[in-house]
Protein backbone atom coordinates (compact mmCIF):
# COMPACT_ATOMS: atom_id res chain seq x y z
CA UNK A 1 0.00 0.00 0.00
CA UNK A 2 1.54 3.82 -0.84
CA UNK A 3 1.74 5.52 2.27
CA UNK A 4 1.87 9.26 2.06
CA UNK A 5 3.80 11.66 3.88
CA UNK A 6 2.58 15.23 4.72
CA UNK A 7 4.34 17.93 5.37
CA UNK A 8 4.78 19.05 9.27
CA UNK A 9 2.38 22.00 10.14
CA UNK A 10 4.44 25.04 10.61
CA UNK A 11 5.06 25.74 14.22
CA UNK A 12 2.67 28.51 15.31
CA UNK A 13 4.72 31.74 16.66
CA UNK A 14 3.97 32.16 20.46
CA UNK A 15 2.42 35.68 20.72
CA UNK A 16 4.04 37.03 23.92
CA UNK A 17 4.67 41.02 24.26
CA UNK A 18 1.02 40.97 23.09
CA UNK A 19 -0.38 42.41 19.45
CA UNK A 20 3.04 44.21 18.43
CA UNK A 21 2.24 46.97 16.76
CA UNK A 22 3.00 46.10 12.93
CA UNK A 23 1.89 48.87 11.58
CA UNK A 24 5.09 51.02 10.76
CA UNK A 25 8.15 48.36 11.20
CA UNK A 26 7.22 45.88 9.48
CA UNK A 27 5.04 47.19 6.64
CA UNK A 28 7.89 49.59 5.39
CA UNK A 29 10.76 46.88 3.93
CA UNK A 30 12.81 49.82 3.82
CA UNK A 31 16.20 50.39 5.86
CA UNK A 32 16.70 53.76 5.76
CA UNK A 33 15.24 55.71 8.56
CA UNK A 34 14.20 59.03 7.46
CA UNK A 35 14.58 61.85 10.07
CA UNK A 36 14.79 60.70 13.81
CA UNK A 37 11.42 61.42 15.52
CA UNK A 38 11.80 63.38 18.86
CA UNK A 39 11.11 61.11 21.32
CA UNK A 40 13.71 58.26 21.14
CA UNK A 41 11.92 54.64 20.01
CA UNK A 42 13.55 51.98 21.95
CA UNK A 43 13.37 49.16 20.06
CA UNK A 44 12.03 48.49 16.42
CA UNK A 45 10.87 45.20 15.28
CA UNK A 46 12.88 45.57 11.58
CA UNK A 47 15.76 43.37 11.66
CA UNK A 48 19.16 43.66 10.84
CA UNK A 49 22.53 41.58 9.39
CA UNK A 50 25.78 41.96 8.88
CA UNK A 51 26.92 44.65 6.31
CA UNK A 52 23.28 46.02 6.16
CA UNK A 53 23.61 49.71 6.01
CA UNK A 54 21.37 50.93 9.37
CA UNK A 55 21.75 55.06 8.03
CA UNK A 56 23.18 57.24 6.11
CA UNK A 57 22.51 60.23 7.91
CA UNK A 58 25.19 61.52 9.22
CA UNK A 59 23.39 62.83 12.52
CA UNK A 60 23.44 59.41 14.42
CA UNK A 61 26.27 58.29 16.42
CA UNK A 62 27.09 54.44 16.23
CA UNK A 63 26.96 51.62 19.65
CA UNK A 64 27.31 48.22 19.92
CA UNK A 65 26.79 46.31 16.96
CA UNK A 66 27.72 48.57 14.35
CA UNK A 67 30.61 49.99 12.12
CA UNK A 68 31.73 52.73 9.61
CA UNK A 69 33.50 52.01 6.71
CA UNK A 70 36.31 54.51 5.73
CA UNK A 71 34.06 54.94 1.95
CA UNK A 72 30.95 55.82 3.12
CA UNK A 73 29.46 57.97 6.47
CA UNK A 74 26.63 55.48 6.45
CA UNK A 75 26.74 53.19 9.89
CA UNK A 76 26.80 49.48 9.26
CA UNK A 77 25.38 46.53 11.10
CA UNK A 78 28.11 44.27 12.23
CA UNK A 79 25.62 41.55 13.72
CA UNK A 80 21.73 40.40 13.06
CA UNK A 81 19.44 41.75 15.41
CA UNK A 82 17.24 44.31 16.39
CA UNK A 83 18.16 48.20 15.97
CA UNK A 84 17.40 50.02 18.81
CA UNK A 85 17.71 53.92 19.21
CA UNK A 86 18.49 55.58 22.07
CA UNK A 87 18.37 59.36 21.81
CA UNK A 88 21.04 59.70 18.84
CA UNK A 89 22.35 56.46 19.49
CA UNK A 90 21.85 53.15 17.29
CA UNK A 91 23.09 50.17 18.83
CA UNK A 92 22.15 46.63 17.17
CA UNK A 93 20.89 43.93 20.32
CA UNK A 94 22.03 40.77 19.16
CA UNK A 95 19.50 37.67 17.96
CA UNK A 96 21.87 35.70 19.54
CA UNK A 97 25.50 36.12 21.40
CA UNK A 98 28.06 34.81 24.22
CA UNK A 99 27.65 36.70 27.15
CA UNK A 100 29.51 39.89 27.75
CA UNK A 101 30.11 41.14 31.13
CA UNK A 102 28.96 43.90 32.75
CA UNK A 103 29.86 45.65 36.24
CA UNK A 104 27.31 44.62 38.78
CA UNK A 105 25.64 41.58 36.85
CA UNK A 106 24.90 38.44 39.19
CA UNK A 107 26.69 35.58 37.21
CA UNK A 108 27.09 31.81 38.27
CA UNK A 109 30.40 30.57 37.01
CA UNK A 110 32.69 27.34 36.95
CA UNK A 111 36.06 27.20 38.38
CA UNK A 112 38.76 26.22 35.84
CA UNK A 113 41.68 27.24 37.17
CA UNK A 114 43.58 28.13 40.63
CA UNK A 115 46.56 30.69 40.29
CA UNK A 116 48.48 31.59 42.69
CA UNK A 117 46.77 34.38 44.08
CA UNK A 118 43.30 34.01 42.04
CA UNK A 119 40.89 31.59 40.55
CA UNK A 120 39.74 32.00 36.86
CA UNK A 121 36.08 31.18 36.26
CA UNK A 122 34.05 30.33 33.23
CA UNK A 123 31.37 32.37 32.83
CA UNK A 124 30.67 31.38 29.47
CA UNK A 125 31.91 34.76 28.41
CA UNK A 126 35.25 35.57 25.74
CA UNK A 127 37.52 35.75 28.33
CA UNK A 128 37.87 33.60 31.41
CA UNK A 129 36.61 35.68 34.91
CA UNK A 130 39.21 36.67 37.61
CA UNK A 131 38.78 35.93 40.97
CA UNK A 132 41.19 37.22 43.12
CA UNK A 133 41.44 35.39 46.53
CA UNK A 134 41.18 38.92 47.65
CA UNK A 135 37.54 39.19 46.73
CA UNK A 136 36.07 36.61 48.87
CA UNK A 137 34.56 36.06 52.21
CA UNK A 138 37.94 34.54 54.09
CA UNK A 139 37.04 32.42 56.98
CA UNK A 140 37.46 33.35 60.58
CA UNK A 141 35.78 36.71 60.38
CA UNK A 142 34.63 39.15 57.44
CA UNK A 143 36.96 41.45 56.41
CA UNK A 144 40.18 39.83 57.25
CA UNK A 145 43.19 40.59 55.60
CA UNK A 146 45.13 37.51 53.08
CA UNK A 147 47.63 35.80 54.46
CA UNK A 148 49.78 33.88 52.93
CA UNK A 149 48.34 30.66 54.56
CA UNK A 150 45.12 31.75 52.91
CA UNK A 151 47.40 31.42 49.75
CA UNK A 152 48.66 28.30 50.39
CA UNK A 153 44.83 26.56 51.16
CA UNK A 154 43.80 28.03 48.01
CA UNK A 155 42.18 25.20 47.38
CA UNK A 156 40.52 24.60 50.37
CA UNK A 157 38.02 27.75 49.40
CA UNK A 158 37.60 27.00 45.56
CA UNK A 159 39.10 24.21 43.73
CA UNK A 160 38.83 23.30 40.10
CA UNK A 161 35.17 22.51 39.00
CA UNK A 162 33.07 24.41 41.88
CA UNK A 163 30.36 26.32 40.81
CA UNK A 164 29.96 29.49 42.36
CA UNK A 165 27.93 32.73 42.58
CA UNK A 166 29.08 35.46 42.16
CA UNK A 167 28.95 39.70 41.30
CA UNK A 168 31.06 41.70 38.79
CA UNK A 169 32.81 43.73 40.30
CA UNK A 170 35.29 45.80 37.88
CA UNK A 171 35.79 45.05 33.92
CA UNK A 172 39.67 45.11 32.80
CA UNK A 173 40.68 46.42 30.10
CA UNK A 174 40.53 42.89 27.60
CA UNK A 175 37.26 42.83 28.19
CA UNK A 176 37.76 40.45 30.85
CA UNK A 177 35.58 40.43 34.04
CA UNK A 178 36.97 40.74 37.58
CA UNK A 179 34.28 39.00 40.52
CA UNK A 180 33.83 39.50 43.74
CA UNK A 181 31.61 37.36 46.44
CA UNK A 182 32.17 39.55 49.56
CA UNK A 183 28.65 39.07 50.45
CA UNK A 184 26.74 36.47 52.29
CA UNK A 185 24.67 36.04 48.79
CA UNK A 186 27.39 35.02 47.38
CA UNK A 187 29.83 32.28 47.22
CA UNK A 188 30.10 28.41 46.23
CA UNK A 189 27.06 26.20 45.72
CA UNK A 190 25.78 23.27 47.07
CA UNK A 191 22.81 20.94 47.41
CA UNK A 192 21.71 21.74 43.86
CA UNK A 193 21.52 21.41 40.35
CA UNK A 194 23.27 22.95 37.42
CA UNK A 195 21.53 24.39 34.26
CA UNK A 196 23.39 26.50 31.19
CA UNK A 197 21.14 28.36 28.70
CA UNK A 198 21.71 31.24 26.36
CA UNK A 199 22.36 34.34 28.57
CA UNK A 200 21.38 37.97 27.67
CA UNK A 201 20.25 38.98 24.26
CA UNK A 202 17.47 37.89 22.12
CA UNK A 203 14.31 36.05 22.54
CA UNK A 204 15.10 33.54 25.04
CA UNK A 205 18.01 33.23 27.84
CA UNK A 206 18.19 35.19 31.11
CA UNK A 207 17.29 38.45 31.21
CA UNK A 208 19.17 41.08 32.84
CA UNK A 209 17.86 43.81 35.83
CA UNK A 210 15.60 41.64 37.04
CA UNK A 211 15.63 39.96 40.53
CA UNK A 212 17.98 36.84 39.74
CA UNK A 213 17.92 35.57 43.38
CA UNK A 214 14.53 34.35 44.96
CA UNK A 215 13.05 31.25 47.21
CA UNK A 216 10.40 29.25 45.29
CA UNK A 217 8.19 28.23 48.27
CA UNK A 218 7.40 24.81 46.29
CA UNK A 219 4.25 22.62 46.06
CA UNK A 220 4.18 18.55 46.83
CA UNK A 221 6.20 19.15 50.22
CA UNK A 222 9.22 20.27 48.80
CA UNK A 223 9.46 22.84 51.13
CA UNK A 224 11.66 26.01 49.95
CA UNK A 225 14.24 25.82 47.00
CA UNK A 226 16.29 28.66 45.94
CA UNK A 227 16.83 29.73 42.09
CA UNK A 228 19.89 31.98 40.86
CA UNK A 229 19.84 32.87 37.26
CA UNK A 230 23.32 34.48 36.50
CA UNK A 231 22.81 36.86 33.70
CA UNK A 232 25.17 34.77 32.16
CA UNK A 233 23.15 32.04 31.52
CA UNK A 234 24.23 29.37 33.78
CA UNK A 235 21.55 28.47 36.11
CA UNK A 236 21.43 27.43 39.93
CA UNK A 237 18.59 25.55 41.98
CA UNK A 238 19.53 24.43 45.04
CA UNK A 239 17.57 23.48 48.37
CA UNK A 240 17.12 26.21 50.37
CA UNK A 241 19.47 26.70 53.37
CA UNK A 242 19.56 29.75 56.22
CA UNK A 243 21.60 31.97 56.14
CA UNK A 244 22.68 32.00 52.11
CA UNK A 245 21.57 33.16 49.25
CA UNK A 246 18.80 35.04 50.95
CA UNK A 247 17.66 38.36 50.02
CA UNK A 248 15.10 40.40 51.88
CA UNK A 249 13.95 37.72 54.25
CA UNK A 250 13.62 39.06 57.34
CA UNK A 251 13.60 35.61 59.74
CA UNK A 252 16.90 34.36 57.82
CA UNK A 253 18.92 37.79 58.34
CA UNK A 254 22.46 36.93 59.41
CA UNK A 255 23.19 38.90 62.16
CA UNK A 256 26.68 40.81 62.25
CA UNK A 257 27.76 38.87 64.94
CA UNK A 258 27.23 35.41 63.48
CA UNK A 259 28.53 35.86 60.09
CA UNK A 260 31.61 34.36 61.62
CA UNK A 261 30.27 30.85 62.30
CA UNK A 262 28.24 30.94 59.16
CA UNK A 263 31.41 31.66 57.01
CA UNK A 264 33.45 29.37 58.99
CA UNK A 265 30.89 26.29 58.36
CA UNK A 266 29.37 26.00 55.38
CA UNK A 267 30.54 28.36 53.23
CA UNK A 268 33.43 26.16 51.92
CA UNK A 269 31.77 23.30 52.26
CA UNK A 270 32.39 20.49 49.44
CA UNK A 271 29.32 17.85 50.91
CA UNK A 272 25.82 18.45 50.09
CA UNK A 273 23.10 18.88 52.99
CA UNK A 274 20.64 16.01 52.76
CA UNK A 275 17.78 16.40 50.55
CA UNK A 276 14.76 14.74 50.29
CA UNK A 277 12.76 13.71 47.52
CA UNK A 278 10.33 15.66 47.56
CA UNK A 279 12.58 18.48 46.73
CA UNK A 280 14.42 16.46 44.35
CA UNK A 281 11.21 15.97 42.59
CA UNK A 282 10.62 19.85 42.71
CA UNK A 283 14.20 20.93 41.84
CA UNK A 284 13.81 18.98 39.18
CA UNK A 285 10.82 20.19 37.99
CA UNK A 286 11.99 23.53 38.07
CA UNK A 287 14.81 22.86 35.96
CA UNK A 288 12.25 21.17 33.49
CA UNK A 289 10.41 24.49 33.69
CA UNK A 290 13.72 26.21 32.82
CA UNK A 291 14.37 24.37 29.80
CA UNK A 292 11.03 24.28 28.66
CA UNK A 293 10.97 28.10 28.48
CA UNK A 294 13.95 28.25 26.70
CA UNK A 295 13.32 25.82 24.43
CA UNK A 296 9.99 27.65 22.98
CA UNK A 297 12.45 30.89 23.15
CA UNK A 298 10.91 32.53 26.19
CA UNK A 299 12.73 34.59 28.04
CA UNK A 300 14.09 33.29 31.66
CA UNK A 301 13.13 35.73 34.65
CA UNK A 302 10.87 35.50 38.31
CA UNK A 303 8.02 35.92 36.38
CA UNK A 304 8.05 33.34 33.43
CA UNK A 305 9.56 30.78 35.98
CA UNK A 306 6.84 31.08 38.50
CA UNK A 307 4.35 31.29 36.10
CA UNK A 308 5.17 28.16 34.26
CA UNK A 309 5.58 26.39 37.66
CA UNK A 310 2.32 27.51 38.97
CA UNK A 311 1.18 25.95 34.98
CA UNK A 312 3.04 22.82 35.83
CA UNK A 313 1.89 21.49 38.89
CA UNK A 314 -1.89 22.64 37.74
CA UNK A 315 -0.91 20.34 34.98
CA UNK A 316 0.41 17.19 37.33
CA UNK A 317 -3.25 17.78 39.11
CA UNK A 318 -5.11 17.45 35.98
CA UNK A 319 -2.41 14.15 35.16
CA UNK A 320 -3.78 12.66 38.42
CA UNK A 321 -7.07 12.42 37.04
CA UNK A 322 -6.23 10.37 33.81
CA UNK A 323 -4.80 7.79 35.61
CA UNK A 324 -1.17 7.09 37.04
CA UNK A 325 0.55 7.73 34.41
CA UNK A 326 0.77 11.18 34.80
CA UNK A 327 2.07 11.23 38.23
CA UNK A 328 4.81 8.66 36.78
CA UNK A 329 6.37 11.57 34.49
CA UNK A 330 5.15 14.66 36.21
CA UNK A 331 8.10 16.34 36.26
CA UNK A 332 8.92 15.66 32.61
CA UNK A 333 8.13 18.62 30.67
CA UNK A 334 9.56 18.27 27.52
CA UNK A 335 7.15 18.04 24.19
CA UNK A 336 3.68 18.60 24.50
CA UNK A 337 3.70 18.82 27.95
CA UNK A 338 6.07 21.48 28.05
CA UNK A 339 4.59 23.36 25.58
CA UNK A 340 1.28 23.46 27.39
CA UNK A 341 3.05 24.62 30.65
CA UNK A 342 4.76 27.40 28.54
CA UNK A 343 1.32 28.76 27.22
CA UNK A 344 0.00 28.76 29.78
CA UNK A 345 2.31 30.59 31.54
CA UNK A 346 2.10 32.72 28.97
CA UNK A 347 -1.31 34.00 29.08
CA UNK A 348 -1.00 34.02 33.17
CA UNK A 349 1.61 36.60 32.61
CA UNK A 350 -0.80 38.39 29.51
CA UNK A 351 -3.66 37.65 32.29
CA UNK A 352 -1.82 39.58 34.69
CA UNK A 353 -0.86 42.51 32.77
CA UNK A 354 -4.49 43.42 31.66
CA UNK B 1 10.08 27.07 -13.38
CA UNK B 2 9.61 24.78 -16.11
CA UNK B 3 12.09 24.36 -18.07
CA UNK B 4 10.91 26.21 -21.97
CA UNK B 5 12.47 23.98 -24.16
CA UNK B 6 11.24 25.49 -27.11
CA UNK B 7 13.79 28.69 -26.64
CA UNK B 8 16.81 26.79 -25.13
CA UNK B 9 18.31 24.27 -27.13
CA UNK B 10 18.38 20.61 -24.99
CA UNK B 11 21.92 20.36 -26.05
CA UNK B 12 22.26 23.54 -24.13
CA UNK B 13 21.73 22.00 -20.87
CA UNK B 14 23.88 20.33 -18.52
CA UNK B 15 24.06 17.01 -16.99
CA UNK B 16 22.09 17.39 -14.29
CA UNK B 17 19.39 19.41 -16.70
CA UNK B 18 20.49 23.26 -15.63
CA UNK B 19 21.13 26.06 -17.87
CA UNK B 20 24.71 27.36 -17.39
CA UNK B 21 23.76 30.08 -15.18
CA UNK B 22 21.30 27.67 -12.44
CA UNK B 23 22.21 27.16 -9.27
CA UNK B 24 21.09 23.85 -7.94
CA UNK B 25 19.01 23.91 -5.22
CA UNK B 26 19.67 25.82 -1.99
CA UNK B 27 18.94 24.77 1.18
CA UNK B 28 19.68 26.42 4.65
CA UNK B 29 19.17 26.03 8.41
CA UNK B 30 20.15 28.54 11.04
CA UNK B 31 20.65 27.53 15.27
CA UNK B 32 20.31 23.68 14.37
CA UNK B 33 22.83 22.83 17.48
CA UNK B 34 21.37 24.06 20.68
CA UNK B 35 24.80 23.58 22.62
CA UNK B 36 26.76 25.45 20.26
CA UNK B 37 26.92 29.06 20.16
CA UNK B 38 25.99 28.98 16.44
CA UNK B 39 25.63 26.40 14.20
CA UNK B 40 23.92 26.21 10.59
CA UNK B 41 23.28 23.23 8.17
CA UNK B 42 23.50 23.85 4.41
CA UNK B 43 22.41 22.14 1.29
CA UNK B 44 23.44 22.90 -1.96
CA UNK B 45 22.14 20.14 -4.16
CA UNK B 46 24.03 17.25 -3.11
CA UNK B 47 26.55 18.70 -0.99
CA UNK B 48 25.34 18.84 2.49
CA UNK B 49 27.22 20.21 5.31
CA UNK B 50 26.91 21.12 9.25
CA UNK B 51 28.75 23.73 10.61
CA UNK B 52 29.02 24.64 14.29
CA UNK B 53 30.86 27.70 15.88
CA UNK B 54 32.10 27.88 19.48
CA UNK B 55 33.22 31.18 21.01
CA UNK B 56 34.72 33.60 21.01
CA UNK B 57 36.54 31.61 24.08
CA UNK B 58 39.25 31.50 26.09
CA UNK B 59 40.99 28.55 25.47
CA UNK B 60 43.85 27.69 28.18
CA UNK B 61 47.45 27.30 27.38
CA UNK B 62 46.70 28.37 23.91
CA UNK B 63 47.59 32.00 23.57
CA UNK B 64 50.49 31.39 26.38
CA UNK B 65 52.23 29.06 24.55
CA UNK B 66 52.95 31.44 21.57
CA UNK B 67 55.11 33.68 24.10
CA UNK B 68 52.74 36.54 22.54
CA UNK B 69 50.07 38.43 23.60
CA UNK B 70 47.41 38.39 21.50
CA UNK B 71 45.17 41.38 20.83
CA UNK B 72 42.49 39.50 18.14
CA UNK B 73 41.13 36.72 18.58
CA UNK B 74 42.26 33.33 16.51
CA UNK B 75 40.07 31.97 14.38
CA UNK B 76 40.30 27.76 13.97
CA UNK B 77 38.81 25.86 10.97
CA UNK B 78 38.19 22.55 11.53
CA UNK B 79 37.14 20.53 8.15
CA UNK B 80 36.26 16.72 8.92
CA UNK B 81 35.02 14.76 5.95
CA UNK B 82 32.49 12.07 6.57
CA UNK B 83 33.57 8.79 5.71
CA UNK B 84 30.12 8.02 3.99
CA UNK B 85 30.19 11.55 2.09
CA UNK B 86 31.90 10.53 -1.29
CA UNK B 87 31.63 7.88 -3.78
CA UNK B 88 34.89 5.93 -2.26
CA UNK B 89 34.94 5.55 1.00
CA UNK B 90 38.56 6.54 2.42
CA UNK B 91 40.48 8.10 5.38
CA UNK B 92 41.39 11.73 4.69
CA UNK B 93 42.50 12.53 7.81
CA UNK B 94 45.80 15.17 7.50
CA UNK B 95 44.69 15.31 3.92
CA UNK B 96 46.51 18.28 1.90
CA UNK B 97 42.91 19.67 0.39
CA UNK B 98 41.39 19.73 3.46
CA UNK B 99 44.04 21.80 4.97
CA UNK B 100 44.16 23.85 2.66
CA UNK B 101 40.43 24.83 2.80
CA UNK B 102 40.90 24.83 6.55
CA UNK B 103 43.78 27.83 6.13
CA UNK B 104 41.47 29.75 3.49
CA UNK B 105 38.40 29.85 5.58
CA UNK B 106 39.90 31.16 8.37
CA UNK B 107 41.84 33.34 6.54
CA UNK B 108 38.94 34.50 4.79
CA UNK B 109 37.03 34.99 8.45
CA UNK B 110 40.17 36.39 10.00
CA UNK B 111 39.62 39.47 7.62
CA UNK B 112 36.17 39.70 7.61
CA UNK B 113 35.41 39.36 11.32
CA UNK B 114 35.85 41.63 13.64
CA UNK B 115 38.64 39.77 16.07
CA UNK B 116 39.93 43.05 17.53
CA UNK B 117 36.80 43.39 19.65
CA UNK B 118 37.73 39.88 21.48
CA UNK B 119 41.34 39.82 22.40
CA UNK B 120 43.05 36.44 23.74
CA UNK B 121 40.21 34.39 22.44
CA UNK B 122 39.65 31.69 20.17
CA UNK B 123 36.98 31.43 17.52
CA UNK B 124 36.31 27.56 16.43
CA UNK B 125 34.53 26.56 13.49
CA UNK B 126 34.07 23.55 12.84
CA UNK B 127 32.66 21.88 9.57
CA UNK B 128 31.50 18.33 9.26
CA UNK B 129 31.27 17.54 5.33
CA UNK B 130 27.97 14.96 5.58
CA UNK B 131 27.81 14.40 1.64
CA UNK B 132 29.82 15.85 -1.33
CA UNK B 133 28.92 16.78 -4.58
CA UNK B 134 31.38 19.82 -6.12
CA UNK B 135 31.79 23.55 -4.75
CA UNK B 136 33.05 22.22 -1.49
CA UNK B 137 34.92 25.45 -0.64
CA UNK B 138 31.70 27.48 -1.46
CA UNK B 139 29.53 25.75 0.46
CA UNK B 140 31.94 25.25 3.44
CA UNK B 141 32.34 29.23 3.09
CA UNK B 142 28.57 29.79 2.99
CA UNK B 143 27.76 27.60 5.81
CA UNK B 144 30.70 28.84 8.21
CA UNK B 145 29.04 32.40 7.07
CA UNK B 146 25.53 31.86 8.56
CA UNK B 147 26.65 30.05 11.54
CA UNK B 148 29.09 32.70 12.63
CA UNK B 149 25.83 35.13 12.42
CA UNK B 150 23.68 32.31 14.36
CA UNK B 151 26.76 33.08 16.85
CA UNK B 152 26.75 36.66 17.06
CA UNK B 153 30.24 37.33 16.06
CA UNK B 154 30.16 40.68 14.43
CA UNK B 155 31.74 40.77 10.82
CA UNK B 156 32.18 43.23 8.09
CA UNK B 157 29.96 41.24 5.97
CA UNK B 158 28.63 38.47 4.12
CA UNK B 159 30.99 35.99 2.90
CA UNK B 160 29.23 34.58 0.03
CA UNK B 161 31.18 31.99 -2.54
CA UNK B 162 30.17 30.15 -5.33
CA UNK B 163 32.20 28.35 -8.24
CA UNK B 164 32.43 28.93 -11.87
CA UNK B 165 33.73 26.94 -14.42
CA UNK B 166 34.50 26.85 -18.16
CA UNK B 167 33.32 24.85 -21.12
CA UNK B 168 35.75 23.54 -23.69
CA UNK B 169 35.37 25.50 -26.79
CA UNK B 170 32.18 23.81 -29.10
CA UNK B 171 34.43 23.49 -32.06
CA UNK B 172 36.84 21.09 -30.16
CA UNK B 173 33.77 19.34 -29.69
CA UNK B 174 33.29 18.34 -33.01
CA UNK B 175 30.24 20.60 -33.53
CA UNK B 176 27.83 18.81 -31.77
CA UNK B 177 26.43 21.61 -29.54
CA UNK B 178 23.23 23.07 -30.27
CA UNK B 179 25.34 27.19 -29.53
CA UNK B 180 27.56 28.18 -32.39
CA UNK B 181 29.68 29.86 -30.51
CA UNK B 182 33.55 29.56 -30.94
CA UNK B 183 34.54 30.70 -27.81
CA UNK B 184 33.93 28.42 -24.23
CA UNK B 185 31.10 28.99 -22.31
CA UNK B 186 30.87 29.73 -18.92
CA UNK B 187 28.67 27.42 -16.11
CA UNK B 188 27.95 28.21 -12.23
CA UNK B 189 27.90 26.36 -9.65
CA UNK B 190 29.95 23.15 -10.48
CA UNK B 191 28.54 19.70 -9.44
CA UNK B 192 30.47 16.89 -8.51
CA UNK B 193 30.91 15.11 -12.10
CA UNK B 194 31.42 18.91 -13.76
CA UNK B 195 34.39 19.59 -11.06
CA UNK B 196 35.78 16.73 -12.29
CA UNK B 197 35.96 17.69 -16.12
CA UNK B 198 36.15 21.22 -15.76
CA UNK B 199 38.55 24.37 -15.01
CA UNK B 200 36.72 25.76 -11.97
CA UNK B 201 37.14 28.73 -9.60
CA UNK B 202 35.64 29.27 -6.12
CA UNK B 203 34.98 33.17 -6.36
CA UNK B 204 33.67 34.50 -2.39
CA UNK B 205 33.37 38.12 -1.40
CA UNK B 206 30.68 40.06 0.42
CA UNK B 207 28.04 42.20 -0.65
CA UNK B 208 29.67 45.43 -1.53
CA UNK B 209 28.14 48.66 0.19
CA UNK B 210 25.87 46.42 2.39
CA UNK B 211 23.22 46.06 -0.43
CA UNK B 212 21.91 42.57 0.59
CA UNK B 213 19.75 40.21 -1.20
CA UNK B 214 20.89 42.84 -4.44
CA UNK B 215 23.29 40.88 -5.65
CA UNK B 216 26.51 42.99 -5.17
CA UNK B 217 29.69 42.51 -6.95
CA UNK B 218 32.35 40.14 -6.09
CA UNK B 219 35.20 41.74 -4.34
Amino acid sequence: MPFTITAPAPPVPIAYNGPSDSDSADSEGDIDMGPPSKRARLSTKSIVTPGEIVTDDPQWMRGHGTYTSPLTSAILSSVSGTLQKTNKLLSIAPLRARYTPEIGDLVVGRIVEVQTKRWKVDLSAPLLAHLPLSAINLPGGILRKRTSTDELAIRSFFSEGDLLVAEVQSMYQDGAASLHTRSLKYGKLRNGVFLAVSGTGGGGGVVRARRQVWTVLTGNGGGEVDMVLGVNGYIWICKHSRGELVEGKGGAQVSIMRIEDVVGESMYSNRNDEIGPATRREIARLSGVVRALVERGVRVDEEMVMRGYEASLEGEETDYEYGEAGGENGEYLGGERGKRVVETALAAVHAARG
Amino acid sequence: MPLDTSTYHLSLLRLDGRRWNELRRLHAQISTQASADGSSYLEMGNTKIICTVSGPAEIRGGGRREGVERDNAVVNVEVGVAGFSGMDRKRRRGDKRTTEMQNTIASAFTSTLFTHLYPHSTISINLHILSQDGSLLAVCLNAATLALIDAGVPMKDYIVACTSGLTPPASTLGGSRGGNSETSDPLLDLNGMEEQELPFLTGAGGTVGGDVGGGGGWV
